[in-house]
């Protein structure tokens, strides 16, 4: 989908929830890996994904295109929610029973076991994220985004509203104080 | 650890691609179902975002007009249209006479229109030989009938309630100030001239033309203008004949005399 296609779903999204589920589908895989890398916590990446899609549906008809992605927008949502989150300490979790009809509660005990497991199997990602959250959200949000999710600098600063060398400051200086957070460990 | 060796090690990362597929359908639906609650939550906001800057210019022109028509500055003006539209006034301006002062009070304004005294004063300052009756007859004229006036004006009703004429207001002058002008007089040649040694000097007081409004204990009026006019009056009453003479305390010299009857030098002197 290119640029235009979805300048228009947006557009059809404002008016049919059939075109909102469209964009939603797109992107939830892409938020919730986004999420799940900033946290490195199942459940709490649920929570702050269902957070930024509610939020995103919430603020779709005061969505102004500026030729950016979509994916963009929500990136940056994520970005608050986790914010959010963590300011709130768990304070205010969204539960999904309350507003949909619970599917069998075994089945998503299960599923959510084996995410679990497959979570654990990725050691040095946890270790790696365990010294990325000591650092200062600045710093995660932009060394996540960019060994994480590989996005380009400009897209980085298209997400988080910096400029480009705000961005790359930003990058050398979370590196630096990463390589102490490994140095301190060792 | 070396800066780029963290870099490759974080790039080369093998990262968990997870999915939880009943949370994405759960909030699929969770996020149909609140669909068009929220879509109805926008269009109410965007009406009321795009009433309130209307609201707002509103709000701000009425407080605008609303300052404007009740400020005392707009209400001065109003009066003095009113008053000018009012051909009785419009007569006495037409004639020389000014607007010397607009006051507001209760509701309404009061006008003070003052007669050409001004144009007296220049006529007294003219040499004699330039001095033309006829130029400063009109407002002589007027200056014999009239001695100024107050009118009130009700702004709501855009109208001349009442004009009150008024009358050369006489002041009581201290000892000090009476003595001073009887001092004057007598010591001036003409009174030497005219008025009997033995004459009785009657009452010494100030006429003055010039008023100010008063806005004290609650009521307005026109009341004189005492710290203006230093000009003292002394009426002398001699051999069933009444003398005025006008004393200048200022300029300290007696400006005129002017007798009921005439008087007869020879008489007076014998």
């Amino acid at each position: 989908m290119d640029l235009k296609e979805e300048k228009d779903l947006i557009k059809k999204a404002k008016k049919d929830p059939k075109a909102f589920s469209e964009l939603y589908e797109k992107y939830y895989s892409q938020i919730f890996g986004y999420i799940l890398k900033r946290v490195a916590n199942l459940e709490i990446a649920q929570d702050v994904t269902s957070e930024t899609f509610l939020k995103a549906l919430k603020n779709l008809w005061q969505f102004r295109w500026q030729n950016v992605p979509f994916s963009s927008w929500l990136y940056r949502i994520a970005n608050n929610e986790i914010v959010n989150y963590f300011r709130k300490q768990k304070g205010k979790k969204v539960s999904l029973e309350k507003i949909t009809e619970p599917i069998s509660a075994d089945n998503i005990e299960m599923e959510f076991i084996e995410a679990q497991e497959e979570l654990k199997k990725h050691r040095d990602f946890l270790k790696a994220q365990g010294k990325i959250s000591k650092l200062d959200m600045k710093y995660q949000e932009v060394i996540v985004l960019r060994f994480f999710e590989k996005k380009q600098i400009k897209e980085i600063s298209e997400i988080l509203g910096k400029k480009e060398g705000t961005i790359k400051s930003l990058l050398h200086r979370g590196i630096e104080k990463l390589k102490d957070e490994f140095f301190e460990t060792n | 650890m070396e800066k780029d060796d963290l870099i490759r090690k974080l790039e080369e990362m093998s990262l968990p691609e997870i999915e939880i597929k009943s949370h994405k359908e759960r909030l699929n639906l969770a996020l149909m179902k609140k669909y068009y609650p929220e879509r109805k939550r926008a269009e109410v906001f965007n009406i009321f975002k795009k009433l309130v800057p209307a609201g707002a210019v509103a709000v701000i022109l009425f407080v605008f007009i609303f300052n404007n028509l009740n400020s005392p500055k707009y209400n001065l003006a109003k009066a003095k249209k009113i008053a000018l539209e009012n051909n009785e006034i419009k007569n006495w301006l037409q004639q020389g006479s000014t607007i010397k002062d607009i006051k507001l009070a209760d509701g309404r304004a009061y006008v003070l229109i003052e007669p050409p005294e001004a144009k007296k004063e220049e006529k007294e300052l003219m040499p004699a030989n330039l001095k033309s009756e006829g130029a400063f007859q009109e407002s002589e004229e007027i200056k014999e009938n009239f001695r100024g006036a107050l009118a009130e004006v009700n702004i709501k009703e855009r109208k001349i309630s009442n004009i009150e004429k008024l009358a050369p207001a006489a002041i009581d002058l201290i000892k000090s100030k009476k003595d001073k002008a009887l001092d004057i007089a007598n010591k001036s040649q003409e009174v030497q001239d005219k008025i009997p040694k033995e004459a009785e000097v009657l009452n010494i007081e100030v006429h003055t033309p010039k008023f100010r409004i008063s806005n004290e204990g609650g009521s307005v009026s026109a009341i004189p203008e005492t710290e203006a006019e230093e000009k003292a009056s002394i009426i002398y009453q001699f051999d069933e004949n009444q003398c005025e003479g006008k004393v200048d305390l200022n300029k300290e010299r007696l400006e005129e005399i002017n007798c009921l009857k005439e008087i007869n030098k020879d008489a007076t002197s014998e």
